[in-house]
């Protein structure tokens, strides 16, 4: 044992001697008590003994006790328990028997539960968010306050069904302190009844509404047995609408988590139709606010940015450091809970995100999902929502829980007879290639960060199968290259399945390159090998995707020549889909980019790499790694990298204007995607990065690179991968 | 490591890092002993965001005591910027890793960051490491802009890595390797006895 600083050991007196340990072949055993007792003396506040394989990890688990920075059970509050926080008066039941001050109180209880909510969403544990609602905590105490009670209830449920989306997802691995629950009471027998309890108490609120509407009948109503919510009749109906549209809300959520949960997507409509009526109800809580706030009679001095309830008033019933230490012995996160405001929003985007998952078409064609995930994802949704779209993808192994993924395969190898086709189904490759199409999938629902990391990581695997296919072909198939006379169907699955492989290859590399810009993972001076590279994967992609049209368009040639029915499309042979010029379009980018950047650092010395410890190679070799490795594409190194940028002139450059060739593919490409506002949208950004790079050009050409006055910059300001030069001279 | 205990670099030194002259010398010492300890503590707790125990200075300056640097002011001894490394196997690598490193506000600008990193990526090179690895925030431009002029690129980005809540990119130099002519991933190769007539390039 290795004797270094640390830690205090206290000096206690010595425990009587163990009994003897019988002497082993190993060796005799002795009393080390005396010894440690001593060694404990000389020890400082601070030192410790530990042994050679003291990691880092364990001396980061230690904590030091009561300091506030590292011990989060450190006492705050000044209770020890619940019980205690309920004997000192902190949530009453009522909460206060001033019935007006009763039903304002509970409205603030439930807008500060819902700013808590959205910081749990956020990432936040529920412990330290949504749990530190002593109500919540104790709902046993709220029964006789139907209004709370049932509030509470379906919060609680809805928080539960929440949990299990995106445990079931598993999308949260950098995000897994939301399923959380550290043994919280999440869960209560009457909880499936949530939804009655919920509508008996808004059944009688809307009958009270409906009273105050009637003003001639209401005092009478009120007699006949009507309740009404507080003791000023002015006031009745506004506190009606402002618990109303916050209960109303609950419950519309509660059936989106619901229905988005049916197998197969059976309730995405149902589910569409509560997103609606939530949004509307949010409108109503924003609505109420005024009324609230005139009610509170507060100065409001932090203004709505800080205020947590609508009202503006600290609510009642919380206590945030209750359960600091039911949280596991790592140092406190902070948490600042999201202001009411802000959680509006923050569920106006929730359902926005969900409605776009709603109107799924559940299509099942491979390469139109992806552009769904993709288009999805280009919002940057929070966990909750992507947890959902993933849970509707993957279902029983299956895509939407409907298709088998080797039917989703076949279908993407345009072979409509092997669908279903066991044997076809069975394959080694095959099963091979849809666990991995259910990968992707499930990768692409993850946050970016992490999604760039697994996409980098799962090209290995993409690569492996191609190569096992590529011999498998080779193997059973011999040498032969011109064989598509007298192939059999066995070797045509084979050989799209390979193009099939690849193409998803390099749109994986496409993704992993493109989401680099999207994290801020470049700097200005590997723009141009970014670019670079980009270009050739996009060519690659586009290479693959023709290979694959081409060898589904002879198929189908070839059935039309044995049913004698080639009228239907023979011009199919040489037209591409639209996807594959859209394409065109990112390797002109590119292309252009990485070769304006290769003609600035050739011509005036500028986004170059200089540094004493490495050379721009090692920074090829770290950016690539995971490309290089998977061999995507092959026989690609710096070496190629360098070969072509050393060579860029802006001679070159100009009389080849790839920004120029864009503007001529556009007007076609509009016509093809018409009716499709996104794609749309994106040929618009295209357009004006093309156009700025463009005249951007010109400019560089016209003063000459080399010209010391030259200041060129890059800004990502009309598209997020690519960018567009500002020229300036100083 | 786990998001929770992650380790931060922080630096705010900027924009012309080589005038360490410029306003007073900074004599730059190699961790010299105990003496030092509470130094490092009290800068890295004053200056950044995440909370370390005793036990985790310990680890690092007594196990890799050469890779641990303090800068003072010549003109009343008061230190004024420190850097803690550690260096290891990682994965099969030999690998250098930056864990905290910090200047006082009013000494920033001048050099001093950049001066106490390179003396330990130095130490890490000359020790034979391949690489070197540390994380930041990505909100901290002046760190992210000193290790990116000494050759580090942007690896990954942590999602909420630290305990505010701030996303981390993990930043990675990689040394040159003794042959650069031929990068290990093209050496060795399973398929290059198989004269495959390969559909690509």
């Amino acid at each position: 044992m290795e004797a270094g600083p640390s830690s205090s050991a206290a000096a206690s007196p010595p425990p009587p001697p163990p009994p003897a340990i019988p002497t082993s072949h190993q060796g005799v055993w002795a009393d080390a008590s005396p010894l440690l007792a001593t060694a404990c003396r000389d020890l400082q506040d601070g030192e410790l003994v530990h042994g050679e394989n003291f990691s880092l990890f364990a001396a980061m688990s230690a904590l030091e006790i009561m300091d506030p920075k590292m011990d989060s059970g450190v006492e705050r509050s000044g209770y020890n328990s619940i019980e205690e926080a309920i004997e000192d008066g902190v949530a009453p039941i009522p909460l206060s028997l001033d019935m007006t001050l009763d039903v304002q109180r509970s409205i603030d209880v439930m807008d500060h539960l819902l700013s808590c909510e959205a910081t749990w969403h956020k990432g936040h544990t529920l412990a330290q968010t949504v749990f530190t609602c002593i109500y919540l905590m104790r709902m046993e105490r709220t029964s006789s306050h139907a209004v709370l009670n049932s509030f509470c209830r379906i919060l609680r449920a809805t928080c539960y069904a929440v949990i299990s989306v995106v445990s079931t997802a598993r999308t949260h691995e950098e995000e897994d302190l939301f399923t959380m629950s550290f043994g919280l009471p999440l869960r209560d027998e009457g909880d499936e009844k949530c939804l009655s309890i919920l509508n008996s108490v808004e059944e009688t609120i809307s009958r009270q509404l409906r009273a105050c509407k009637a003003p001639a009948l209401s005092k009478k109503k009120t007699l006949e047995g009507l309740e009404s919510l507080q003791d000023n009749p002015e006031l009745e109906e506004d506190y009606c609408r402002a618990l109303l549209c916050r209960l109303r809300f609950r419950k519309h959520f509660y059936h989106v988590v619901t229905c988005m949960r049916k197998p197969q997507g059976r309730g995405l409509e149902l589910a569409k139709k509560h997103v609606a009526s939530c949004l509307t109800e949010l409108r109503l809580m924003l609505k109420s606010q005024e009324f609230l706030k005139c009610q509170s009679n507060i100065m409001l001095q932090q203004g709505d940015e800080n205020c947590t309830t609508a009202s503006g008033c600290q609510p009642v019933g919380f206590d945030a450091s209750l359960n600091s230490r039911l949280l596991s012995p790592t140092p406190p996160r902070a948490v600042k809970v999201l202001s009411w405001s802000d959680a509006i929003r923050y569920f106006e985007k929730l359902l926005h995100d969900l409605d776009i998952i709603c109107a799924s078409s559940l299509d099942p064609v491979l390469e139109n999902v992806l552009q769904f995930i993709v288009q999805f994802q280009k919002s940057v949704p929070d966990l909750v929502s992507r947890a959902f779209l993933q849970t509707l993808l993957v279902q029983d192994g299956k895509l939407y829980g409907q298709n088998l993924f080797s039917d989703v395969i076949s279908r993407a190898l345009s072979l409509p007879d092997i669908i279903g086709d066991k044997e076809f189904q069975r394959n080694e490759f095959v099963v091979q290639l849809g666990q991995l199409v259910t990968n992707l999938l499930k990768i692409l629902c993850t946050n970016t960060a992490w999604q760039r990391r697994k996409l980098g990581k799962s090209l290995q695997d993409w690569s492996t199968i191609s190569i096992q296919l590529e011999l498998a072909l080779k193997r059973e198939f011999g040498e032969t290259r011109d064989v598509m006379h007298h192939e059999n169907m066995c070797m045509r699955v084979s050989k799209q399945l390979l193009i099939w492989t690849q193409e998803h290859a390099y749109w994986v590399a496409s993704r992993f390159l493109t989401l680099g810009f999207e994290l801020d993972l470049y700097s200005p001076g590997e723009y141009c090998m970014v670019y670079w590279y980009m270009y050739v994967v996009f060519t690659k992609l586009i290479e693959k995707m023709q290979l694959r049209v081409l060898a589904s368009s002879e198929t189908s040639r070839r059935k039309g020549k044995k049913k004698k029915d080639h009228s239907k499309d023979s011009a199919r042979d040489t037209t591409f889909p639209s996807s594959c010029l859209l394409l065109q379009c990112y390797v002109f980018l590119s292309e252009g980019l990485s070769m304006m950047l290769a003609v600035l650092r050739n011509e005036s010395r500028s986004f170059q790499l200089p540094s004493i410890f490495n050379t721009e190679q090692e920074r090829f070799m770290q950016h690539f790694d995971l490309l290089l490795k998977a061999r995507v594409p092959e026989h690609i190194s710096y070496y190629s990298f360098k070969e072509s940028s050393s060579r860029a002139g802006i001679s070159d450059l100009v009389n080849y204007n790839f920004f120029k060739e864009i503007q001529k593919i556009l007007p076609s490409l509009r016509g093809s995607f018409a009716s499709e506002p996104e794609k749309l949208a994106e040929l618009r950004r295209i357009e004006q990065v093309a156009e700025h790079n463009r005249i951007a050009l010109n400019i560089i050409s016209l003063v000459g690179a080399g010209d010391p006055s030259l200041r060129v910059s890059f800004e990502f300001t009309h598209h997020p991968h690519f960018a567009v030069a500002v020229v300036k001279r100083s | 490591m786990s998001a929770a205990v992650g380790c931060g670099a922080s630096s705010s030194l900027s924009r012309g890092g080589g005038r360490a002259d410029e306003g007073g010398e900074i004599a730059y010492v190699s961790y010299g002993g105990e003496q030092h300890l509470p130094l490092v503590m009290s800068l890295v707790d004053a200056e950044l965001s995440e909370p370390y125990s005793i036990f985790t200075y310990r680890y690092f300056v007594y196990l890799w005591p050469q890779l641990t640097f303090l800068a003072f002011d010549a003109k009343d001894g008061k230190c004024v910027g420190t850097v803690v490394c550690k260096m290891g196997e990682h994965r099969g690598a030999f690998r250098g890793y930056i864990a905290m490193l910090v200047v006082l506000k009013p000494y920033r600008g001048r050099g001093i960051a950049t001066e106490l990193v390179t003396r330990s990526i130095r130490v890490m090179m000359e020790s034979g490491c391949e690489e070197v690895t540390l994380e930041a925030e990505v909100t901290n431009k002046g760190a992210l802009a000193l290790y990116g002029r000494l050759g580090f690129i942007r690896a990954k980005r942590l999602y909420r890595y630290y305990l505010n809540g701030v996303d981390a990119f993990r930043l990675k130099l990689l040394f040159p390797r003794p042959d650069p002519g031929l990068p290990p991933m093209m050496t060795g190769s399973e398929r290059d006895d198989q004269q495959m007539d390969s559909p690509y390039l």
